[in-house]
């Protein structure tokens, strides 16, 4: 597309500030083989125990087939009987004591207990993941034991309380696993976490001392089921909740967002030097508060003078976000059906991409958003920074003096993307700035190429309540007949309300208390009957039928599960 | 239509683990066979012999269930050892056979054994409108008991299936077995001196 002139409006048209001049350096590209800026990884510790747990099928595999599980059996049953040799009533008294942990009720009372600190704490991805261990956990651990079919130990008094079948033994799996399971949920990582780690070493010492003392497990037993026990929540929490995506804390702020200090830091400016010749001095968060779908940095670089600075801004972009943005495309689609004519994206790149491209597509059109500098990859295929001019010094529009020339500027803006074919779909205070009378549309995520004109409407609509909340319902109105005719003014009422404005907008009109919806439709010459929200396709129906089965076979789970996961 | 699939496969799955995680996790989902193979008992009859140290006798799945009958599970714990029949005429769980220490027969009719070295007692609690009862099998250090709940109208198919596919092992068979497997180096038992 050609690149259109500034958008005209009724009070002339709007200049559009160049930006600020960057210093920029040779670009580099990365070689084949060299490991991209932050690359992905599970732990050294966590290879370990995927090893050692794979160590332990094999083990079953090799024994089963060879049909050697006696030579394991003569071993077992000697430590065994060298720990009955030691036995006397004070000391069976204890054991009996010290097994507590991994009975049925204390292992009840920490699942129970977890699944109730997360409910409240609402953090519901390690309450899943959580979930989930737990399911995996029990479910291989009770297939194992049916399918080795180990006997309890021989020639020696079985002591104390025991059910089934002992390889791999049930209760310390189940127990190491929530043990792990609660030191990924619950403790921070660092200093806490690793003293936790020491703790859980000690409490499983003395419950598999203790059910070696009594004879409950064969010693290979308690070491099949630690080592699953680990490994199982170990892979679980450190692949789908990472810390430095999601991180364990116990203080406010937004938990979607990413930590950019330490190695994310480092990578983020060490990438934008190699792809994009940038020099960042600073890369810190920026207006958290505003986003939910991706984590806005400030980034501090050389500007184009000698010795000088200045900033762009940088949307980072990963897994985390294209799956919340698939979880709200779902809920629009459950909500709304057929109207909201979208399909999630199913990888960061294609997010970063398709935002990229519709900045490049609103700067053409001649629209005053934030100019796009290009796309930087910090993990390929899960983490990218989206780099744009940042707006320095513009305010939002809630904060920032509105006349009619910003009024006229926000209806142009409107008009453009009806020319163009394209609909924002996210218009808010928050995405609408002011600097030195000109407007900026920012946040261009939802944007979207031939929309439904139902969403063009929308558009209308809530530019000018965003504009009416600073000025009124009358000045907005009059200045909007300048540009749209009353149909086009009476259809987008029409197809707003509620739901189809954003959450901050509805907040913010609830605030003033006045209801500048009802003031518009007054002004109107004539009013359009309201566009129905509720259209049903099959996708709809599918998709609805879908997730309330999966909201019932959840239920279903945690009901079955609550009572006794043992 | 992605979403739909994905959501449609993660309910199958989580399906799938709830039907794997329904009931109790040490629960033995293979019958207890009498003979298992040329080596002797099934891993299921030796728990069974752990569970009650002095038992003198282990019951056992001797033959094939007729058709309409299943084997349900088998739960062997510290202290008692039962597992339960299942028939699409009488019901899940029509019958159970619990292996424990000792049982209380007050109230019951003694009838001739089918078992050597066993007494058998008899109490049917109800014949109408299902049968229910129990039957017991008293031995040196040990007793069976099958409990019999059958939902169908002709409750001797269930009676006589307790008599001809329950059996009976010898402890001092088990014992052997396992000292045979082990090579001579480890007995079912601790024995006199052993810890």
């Amino acid at each position: 597309m050609a690149t259109l002139p500034p958008v005209a409006t009724a009070t002339g048209a709007a200049a559009r500030p160049a930006p600020p001049a960057l210093r920029r350096v040779r670009r580099r590209r990365r070689p084949s083989g060299e490991p991209p800026p932050l690359p992905r990884h599970l732990a050294k510790s966590g290879k370990w125990w995927l090893a050692a747990s794979a160590g332990v099928v094999v083990a079953w595999i090799v024994v089963a087939a060879t049909g050697s599980v006696s030579h394991f059996d003569v071993v077992d049953t000697r430590v065994l009987q060298a720990f009955a040799q030691m036995r006397t009533a004070p000391l069976t008294r204890a054991a009996l004591i010290a097994g507590g942990l991994a009975t049925p009720i204390a292992v009840y009372v920490l699942w129970v207990a977890n699944l109730a600190i997360l409910v409240v704490l609402r953090r519901w991805r390690h309450l899943f993941v959580w979930f989930g261990v737990a399911l995996v956990v029990v479910a291989f651990g009770s297939l194992m034991l049916n399918a080795l079919q180990r006997p309890r130990p021989y020639d020696v008094e079985l002591l104390g309380r025991w059910s089934g079948y002992s390889m791999p033994s049930l209760p310390i799996t189940v127990l190491t696993a929530f043990l792990v399971s609660t030191l990924y949920a619950l403790v921070p990582a660092g200093r806490t976490r690793t003293v936790g780690k020491w703790v859980i070493c000690a409490l499983l010492a003395i419950t598999a001392l203790s059910r070696l003392y009594l004879a409950q497990d064969h010693p290979t037993d308690i070491v099949a089921g630690a080592v699953l026990g680990v490994a199982v929540p170990l892979a679980a929490f450190r692949l789908l909740t990472p810390n430095d995506v999601f991180p364990v804390r116990y203080s406010r702020g937004r938990t979607a967002h990413l930590d950019v200090t330490g190695a994310r830091g480092d990578a983020i400016v060490r990438a934008l030097q190699d792809q994009l010749g940038l020099l960042a001095t600073s890369v810190e968060p920026f207006n958290l508060a505003g986003s939910g779908g991706s984590t806005p940095l400030r980034i501090g670089v050389k500007s184009g003078e000698a010795a000088g600075e200045t900033f762009v801004f940088g949307k980072l972009y990963a897994a985390t976000h294209v799956r919340s943005d698939r979880w709200y495309k779902l809920g629009r689609t459950l909500l709304y059906g057929r109207l909201e004519d979208e399909q999630p994206f199913h990888s960061p790149r294609r997010l970063v991409q398709y935002e990229d491209y519709v900045l490049h597509l609103l700067s053409d059109a001649g629209l005053a958003v934030p100019r796009p500098l290009g796309i930087v990859e910090i993990t390929p295929e899960r983490e990218y920074v989206l780099v744009t001019e940042f707006i320095d010094g513009a305010r939002e529009i809630g904060d920032a003096e509105v006349d009619e020339r910003i009024i006229d500027q926000g209806l142009s803006i409107v008009r453009r993307l009806w020319d163009v074919g394209m609909a924002h779909r996210d218009i808010k205070p928050a995405n609408v700035l002011v600097r030195n009378g000109t407007m900026f549309l920012i946040d261009t995520a939802f944007a979207e190429v031939r929309p439904s004109p139902w969403r063009q409407a929308v558009d209308l609509a809530n530019m000018m309540l965003v504009l009416a909340l600073r000025t009124d319902a009358e000045q907005v109105y009059r200045r909007a007949r300048l540009q749209f005719s009353d149909e086009e003014i009476a259809e987008a009422f029409a197809a707003t309300r509620g739901l189809t404005m954003p959450s901050q907008l509805r907040h913010l009109l609830r605030e003033q208390g006045r209801d500048l919806h009802a003031q518009f439709l007054q002004l109107l010459p004539y009013r359009l009957p309201p566009v129905r929200i509720q259209r049903w396709s099959w996708r709809r129906v599918i998709l609805t039928i879908a997730t309330l089965f999966a909201a019932l076979l959840a239920a279903l789970i945690l009901v079955n599960n609550l009572g006794q996961p043992l | 239509m992605r979403a739909a699939a994905t959501a449609g496969l993660l309910a199958v799955l989580a399906g799938g683990l709830l039907t794997g995680c329904a009931g109790n996790s040490t629960a033995i989902t293979d019958p207890p066979l009498c003979r298992a193979d040329s080596d002797g008992a099934g891993s299921g009859v030796i728990l069974m012999a752990q569970s009650v140290p002095s038992a003198s006798f282990v019951p056992c799945i001797g033959a094939a269930l007729p058709l309409g009958w299943d084997f349900h599970h088998l739960i062997a714990r510290n202290g008692a050892a039962r597992f339960w029949l299942d028939s699409d005429r009488d019901g899940q769980q029509a019958v159970e056979v619990r292996l424990t220490e000792s049982c209380t027969t007050s109230g019951t009719t003694e009838i001739p054994s089918d078992h050597d070295g066993m007494r058998r007692f008899e109490r049917v609690t109800r014949i109408n409108p299902t049968y229910a009862g129990t039957r017991y099998y008293v031995f040196d250090g040990g007793c069976l008991t099958v409990s019999f709940s059958l939902a169908g109208d002709d409750p001797g198919e269930a009676l006589a299936l307790a008599s001809q596919v329950v059996g009976v092992v010898a402890r001092s068979d088990l014992q052997q077995q396992v000292h045979e497997q082990s090579g001579g180096r480890l007995e079912l038992d601790p024995g006199e001196g052993s810890p």
